[in-house]
């Protein structure tokens, strides 16, 4: 057994939802090839589509196609799931969380998607890099 | 993402199977209403085969949970798996939700 080595895979997806499907697929074969425990391939799941729904709803001003490069590394104890994108400067961490308590007639529908990413990851961390877009989301593994 | 519609007492209850995710939240959300529209007072949303949400499909719950607050109505849900539950007590969904281990105390009261 190899210790300490990092694992990689990389995704190049278009902007468009329904990339959702291959994400999907793309975490099931990294989750079993690394070994990762199936709760965890869970809530990368949810993470990646808050992410990515993200980028492609909000992140371009035009019609174009665009790439969005997502990458999946394992290091030791440290899971990291990097998105890249071409789009408009955005820094999701600095959005306000939203107020959980809130009842049901004061609750706002929506923006819950970033909140649900911050709440799963153990880091969450933003660069601008190239003119791109980095979101840099950590867990540790147990 | 399905939904089966059934009668237990006096409630409407819509069975959810799948995923509930950007992708099929759309569909979701008007089978609610359909059933909102319908005129259900009495409503519970059995989740035992609901396998997967996002914020997505979590923004179609508040949906449904303010039109019947709205209408007098009663909205309850049962039977959360255990991820799906997490995920409700992260969003704070837990408390505005009745929400019931199963649909026989579910519709019960």
């Amino acid at each position: 057994m190899i210790k300490n080595s990092t694992l990689s895979r990389s995704i190049t997806l278009a902007n468009r939802i329904d990339e959702l499907t291959r994400i999907s697929a793309f975490l099931e074969e990294t989750t079993e090839q690394w070994d990762l425990p199936m709760a965890l391939g869970m809530s990368l799941n949810l993470v990646l589509e808050e992410a990515f729904t993200n980028v492609v709803q909000y992140a371009y001003t035009d019609k174009e196609q665009h790439e969005i490069e997502l990458l999946m590394e394992k290091s030791g104890k440290e899971l990291i799931v990097t998105i890249i994108d071409d789009g408009q400067p955005y820094d999701p961490t600095k959005k306000t969380d939203p107020d959980i308590n809130l009842n049901v007639e004061n609750r706002p529908i929506g923006g819950l998607g970033i909140f649900l990413i911050k709440k799963t990851m153990d880091n969450v961390a933003y660069e601008r890099k190239n003119d791109k877009n980095h979101l840099i989301m950590t867990k540790n593994l147990a | 993402m399905e939904v089966k519609l059934s009668n237990l007492n006096d409630y409407t209850v819509v069975s959810i199977h799948g995923r509930v995710d950007t992708l099929t939240a759309s569909d979701f959300e008007s089978k609610i209403l359909e059933v909102l529209e319908g005129g259900a007072k009495k409503l519970l949303l059995d989740c035992s085969d609901l396998a997967y949400i996002s914020s997505s499909g979590l923004r179609v719950f508040l949906v449904a949970q303010k039109k019947m607050m709205a209408s007098g109505g009663s909205l309850k849900l049962c039977c959360l798996q255990p991820e799906i539950k997490e995920i409700f007590d992260i969003s704070g969904f837990s408390t505005i939700f009745s929400i019931f281990p199963d649909a026989e105390s579910a519709a019960a009261q």
